[in-house]
This record gives structure tokens, C-alpha cells and sequence, in this order.
């Protein structure tokens, strides 16, 4: 980051409004730099934006991130594949069962291993709960953001039911480590699936309930229509994926472009906005909530019976397991085969390999040196990318509307700064 | 749209308050917390115990340092010495640190003998770092502070279930599960 000096910066910085005029001595017409955030309560976690404002409107913004580092990649590099899963949960801690997915598919990819049907019809029921619970957490701070209180009491609601139901399924409730590689880690009861099918007409409704709050309200169209546009070529040079592309008229959709896991096998639509701006991005997420929950419908109304994990799924201490256990238990496996030839437990090669996050694309880009441990994690991160074109959707708006813009986007600092 | 009669009669705002209204006559879903207790379902990963084994009084773990290889935040610590002629393993200190503890359940999902279990307990809290690094007796503690809670004699948690392995393969204390000594 290149480090500039506030008073050099000023002078040198010319305004993009050309109608105002300024001079460096009058204090009230130049710009300014404030620094907004990282702990300001609506950046939606530790972001930093350096603001270059003229008057109240935005003219430049530098954002600064990196505030919640942990390091996530480099760790990885000292784990075992089954041990790297859990930190994947705290990518993005609000729909953590995507990125446990994304990460057990590209091992699963790397290992050649199938998740047996039930698994796969599981995982895809998981995901697509979590990414209502993503989508309810992200409606409620960004209304609360732009002043509608009551939306985001509703949706916590709403919300903490379906962190109940990931309770009931894995015994926690954020950081969930559900799915594991070659499938889940546990089956679900019946009870808590038919619980999950009644809570579906449930939620349906509580989304009509949120649009009969918002969708017309006029203040919230005042705030969020014509804020923040971004068209759909421009949204693809800067990388937006996931709802933020969506909105801009782009049916992009990895869970219908490159399917994974029970997708294929679902009917679903992928809703796509108009005009690019926050209300459609608004629109387009909500709709999504209710093709989220047709896929759940119809997860659970075609739950295959058998198995919920790969049998040659890798132990958790992987590079150390039992070799006589295993083949005494599965007779001579793939695994066996690769551990005979020596030291390689795994095949070697780099693979890259995506899931529709909640965000967007969230993708996990591995190498693979045939020891137990990945060379190299590298995770693509939808939040990362979509504060690159913050400045492109904030330019020429006031303050008050970047509060908005910075919800639309759905930025979440975990998976941004890993 | 501003001309429009739906927005001079104020349409958007009556139908949003009504339905706020509506939501006025509702039960709360509020839980009081220390005066209510959420419920906890079963197999909810909370704070560790080491399962106090109703015969001997003694821990279980045979210190086969499966929990240690296997933990993410590689906070458990076993110390052990071997018994010379026999061979057996016996374990002398155990040491977790519940502060780095990232509650994913590895550690109870390998154990072999269901010795390490992450009970159904939320409310623990600690003043200073060094309560909660928790050490053998203190473990063993936690298990018996859990266990007068709990009704049942057996105690079976299903996330011992073990990845891939069929119930018959599986270590005979995991099936079977863990007695528990109610008092009379
Ligand atoms: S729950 Fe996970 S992090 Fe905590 S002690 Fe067990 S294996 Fe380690
Ligand atoms: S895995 Fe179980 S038996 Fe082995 S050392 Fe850990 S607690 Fe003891």
C-alpha cells in the first residue's frame, strides 16, 4: 500500500465534481480524509475504509483489510487434510457448512472419492440452510444499517431456528465441521428432517413478512434504489460473484454452471436483478432464500436411504492410520495402494475446485505434493474480491449511502482476511 | 410512483406496521437467560471431561495419544510411562487447554475408549487464564459435575461414531456406551 502524507494528498488529489470549485485555504470546500472504521458497527466487522470525501460525497476510498489475519492458508500447510476442515468453518462463520463443502469437495476431487448419495443429498440440505441463515443475517444488518430495526429482530428469529436445527444435526451451532471429506459426519435423524420439512411453509411466510416491511416501504426504496449500481460488465471485470453479480442481470450460478453434490439432481431457478443497484441485489437474495428452500423440499422429499460417507473417506489422523485395520475392515483399498508405493498417501497434482457460497464463489485452490499435508491452500474469497469494487459503487455517493453499499455487498472480514 | 395513490394514502407504511402489529400479540421467543436455560441437544459440544470410570474411579484413557495427533490447536498433552513388562500404557498427566480449544470434537470422535468427551455444558467461565487449563483432576470434576445432571445410567453420544466404520468394528466402549454411576 502505497503511504501518502494527508497534507501532500490533498493538493495533488484532483476532484472528479468539477462544478465544485475549492481552494486549499478554504477549509470547508476541500476534501478531506476520515477513516471509517475498523470499529465502526456497520463495516460488518473489522474493515477499514480510508475516506477522501468533498463535502459529504465520496470521492475516493482506500479499504484497508487484513484486521482479523489468522492465517488460516499458512496453517493449513501443517494440518492434515481432515484436520484443515475445521478451520474452514471459520472462513465464513455465518454459513460455515459452504465452506466445509467446498473444502471436502476439492479433496474429495483430489482423492477420487464419491460421497455415497445420502451424503451428498445431506450436504446440499445443509448448504442451502446455511445459506438461508446467511441470507436472514445479512437482510437483517444491512436493514439495520440503513434504519429498519425490526426487520433484523425478525430475522434473528428466524435465524436462531435454523441454528437450532444445526444443532440437532452436529451438536454446534457456527462452527458446525459437518460435512467431512467423502461425505458427512453424521446422519440426521428423521424427526429433525421432518422437523426441517414443517419449518419450510413456516419460512415462506416470514419472507413474505419481510418483503410486506420492506419492499415497498418508501424509505428503504429512497436508500437502496439507484445506490451503489454496478453493470453487469463492469461487475464481471471486478470478479463479483454470487448475489452481488446476480443483481446486475448475469445468471451466473456455480451450483448450475459446474454442479456439485446433489444439485444436479434439483430443480431450482437462479434469480437475476436488472439494474445493479442495492435494491436489486436486495430482490435478488431474497428470492434466492425461496429457491433455497424449494432445493431443502425437495432434498429431503428424495433422501435416498444407506450410507452418509464415503468408505475410503481418510481417518482423521490421516498419515499415521492403522493400515491393518483398514484392510482388514475393507479389504485392499485405493488408499492401501497409494501408501504401498511409499511415502505418497495421496496422488499428487494441483486442483482447483468451486461451491456457491453464500457470498459467491467461493473456491479452494490446492496443491498437492503426495505427502498427508497440502502444499498449498489457497482460497479464493467472494468478500475478498467484492471490496475491490467498493470504490467503483460508492464513487459520487454521500456517507450516509456507503453504510448500504458495504451491506449489499455482504462482506464478511473472516473469509476476507482468512 | 410518487403520483401514485397507494403512496399518498401511506400503503407501505400501514401494511409494514400492521404487520409489526400482528407480531404484538405473538408469544415472546425471548429466552430470559439466567433465569430461563436454553435447551441443549444432545451431543452439543461443551466444555471437556474425562469419563470417570464407575469400577476403578480412574480416568479411562489408555494414552494411546490418538486426541493429541489429531487436534487442530494441538492443545492436549499427555504424559505417560509404559509399564515394562506388560507394555501397557499408563497415563499420568493430562493437560487441555480449553482456551485454544476450537470445540470441533476430534478428540472425542478418535479416542478409542470414549475416555475424552465434550459434555453438554456451557457455562463455564474463568476470572484468569490458568482456569481454564484444565488438568486430570479437573477433568475428572467436570465429568462428575456433568454426570449429576444427567438422568440416564447409560451415556452414549453419537458423535463417537466413528467416520466410515461400521457399528460392529467399533471399539466395544463406544457401542455400548459409557455407564454412569447414579447415586442411589
Ligand atoms: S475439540 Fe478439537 S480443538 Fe478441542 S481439544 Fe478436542 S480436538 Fe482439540
Ligand atoms: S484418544 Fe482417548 S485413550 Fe487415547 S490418549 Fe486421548 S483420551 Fe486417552
Amino acid at each position: 500500500m502505497k503511504k501518502e502524507e494527508p497534507g501532500v494528498l490533498m493538493p495533488e488529489k484532483k476532484s472528479i465534481y468539477k462544478e465544485i470549485t475549492y481552494s486549499f485555504e478554504d477549509p470547508f470546500f476541500s476534501p478531506f480524509e476520515i477513516q471509517m472504521g475498523p470499529q465502526h458497527p456497520s463495516t460488518h466487522g473489522v474493515l477499514k475504509l480510508r475516506l477522501i470525501l468533498e463535502g459529504e460525497k465520496i470521492v475516493d476510498l482506500e479499504p484497508v483489510v487484513g484486521f482479523l489475519h489468522r492465517g488460516v492458508e499458512k496453517l493449513a500447510e501443517n494440518m492434515n487434510y481432515a484436520q484443515v476442515l475445521p478451520l474452514t468453518d471459520r472462513l465464513d462463520y455465518i454459513s460455515a457448512m459452504n465452506n466445509n463443502t467446498g473444502y471436502a469437495l476439492v479433496v474429495e476431487r483430489l482423492l477420487g472419492i464419491e460421497p455415497p448419495p445420502r451424503g451428498k443429498y445431506l450436504r446440499s440440505m445443509v448448504c442451502e440452510l446455511a445459506r438461508i441463515a446467511s441470507h436472514l443475517l445479512w437482510l437483517a444488518t444491512h436493514a439495520l444499517d440503513i434504519g429498519a430495526m425490526t426487520v433484523f429482530l425478525y430475522c434473528f428469529r428466524e435465524r436462531e431456528m435454523i441454528l437450532n436445527f444445526f444443532e440437532k444435526i452436529c451438536g454446534a451451532r457456527l462452527t458446525v465441521s459437518y460435512p467431512r471429506i467423502g461425505g458427512v459426519r453424521l446422519d440426521v435423524e428423521e424427526s429433525v428432517l421432518e422437523e426441517i420439512y414443517n419449518f419450510i411453509p413456516y419460512m415462506y411466510e416470514k419472507i413474505e413478512e419481510y418483503e410486506g416491511l420492506l419492499s415497498e416501504n418508501r424509505i428503504w426504496l429512497d436508500r437502496t434504489k439507484g445506490v451503489g449500481v454496478i453493470t453487469g460488465e463492469e461487475a464481471l471485470a471486478y470478479g463479483l460473484t454470487g448475489p452481488s453479480l446476480r443483481g446486475s442481470g448475469i445468471p451466473y450460478d456455480v451450483r448450475k454452471h459446474f454442479p456439485y453434490d446433489a444439485y444436479p439432481e434439483v430443480e431450482f431457478e437462479v434469480p437475476v436483478g436488472k439494474n445493479g443497484d442495492t435494491y436489486d441485489r436486495y430482490w435478488v437474495r431474497l428470492q434466492e432464500m425461496r429457491q433455497s428452500l424449494r432445493i431443502v423440499k425437495q432434498c429431503i422429499e428424495k433422501m435416498p436411504e444407506g450410507p452418509v460417507c464415503a468408505e475410503l473417506s481418510p481417518d482423521l489422523d490421516m498419515p499415521l492410520y492403522k493400515r491393518a485395520y483398514r484392510a482388514e475392515a475393507f479389504g485392499e483399498s485405493t488408499l492401501i495402494a497409494f501408501l504401498n508405493e511409499g511415502a505418497q498417501i495421496v496422488p499428487k497434482g494441483e486442483l482447483y475446485s468451486a461451491v456457491e457460497g453464500a457470498k459467491g464463489e467461493l473456491g479452494f485452490y490446492l496443491v498437492s505434493d503426495g505427502s498427508g499435508k497440502p502444499y498449498r491452500l489457497h482460497i479464493r474469497a467472494p468478500s475478498f474480491i467484492h471490496i475491490s469494487a467498493l470504490k467503483k459503487l460508492s464513487q459520487g455517493h454521500f456517507l450516509a449511502d456507503l453504510v448500504a453499499i458495504i451491506g449489499t455487498l455482504d462482506i464478511v472480514m473472516g473469509e476476507c482476511d482468512r | 410512483m410518487r403520483k401514485d395513490l397507494k403512496y399518498l394514502i401511506f400503503k407501505d407504511l400501514i401494511g409494514g406496521l400492521l404487520i409489526t402489529l400482528k407480531t404484538f400479540f405473538r408469544k415472546p421467543v425471548t429466552v430470559q437467560y439466567p433465569r430461563e436455560k436454553v435447551t441443549l441437544f444432545p451431543s452439543f459440544r461443551g466444555r471437556h471431561a474425562l469419563v470417570r470410570d464407575p469400577e476403578t474411579g480412574e480416568a479411562r484413557c489408555v494414552a494411546c495419544l490418538k486426541c493429541v495427533q489429531v487436534c487442530p490447536s494441538r492443545c492436549i498433552e499427555v504424559k505417560f510411562e509404559v509399564d515394562q513388562e506388560t507394555g501397557a500404557r499408563k497415563m499420568l498427566a493430562y493437560n487441555l487447554e480449553a482456551l485454544r480449544c476450537i470445540y470441533c470434537g476430534y478428540c472425542e470422535e478418535v479416542c478409542p475408549v470414549g475416555a475424552i468427551v465434550l459434555t453438554e455444558w456451557f457455562e463455564y467461565s474463568s476470572r484468569d487464564r490458568s482456569g481454564l487449563i484444565f488438568n486430570k483432576e479437573r477433568l475428572l470434576k467436570n465429568w462428575d459435575e456433568f454426570v449429576e445432571r444427567f438422568p440416564e445410567k447409560v451415556y452414549t453420544n453419537k458423535f463417537w461414531n466413528l467416520k466410515g466404520v461400521p457399528e460392529v468394528l467399533k471399539p466395544a466402549p463406544k457401542r455400548e456406551g459409557i455407564m454412569v454411576k447414579v447415586r442411589e
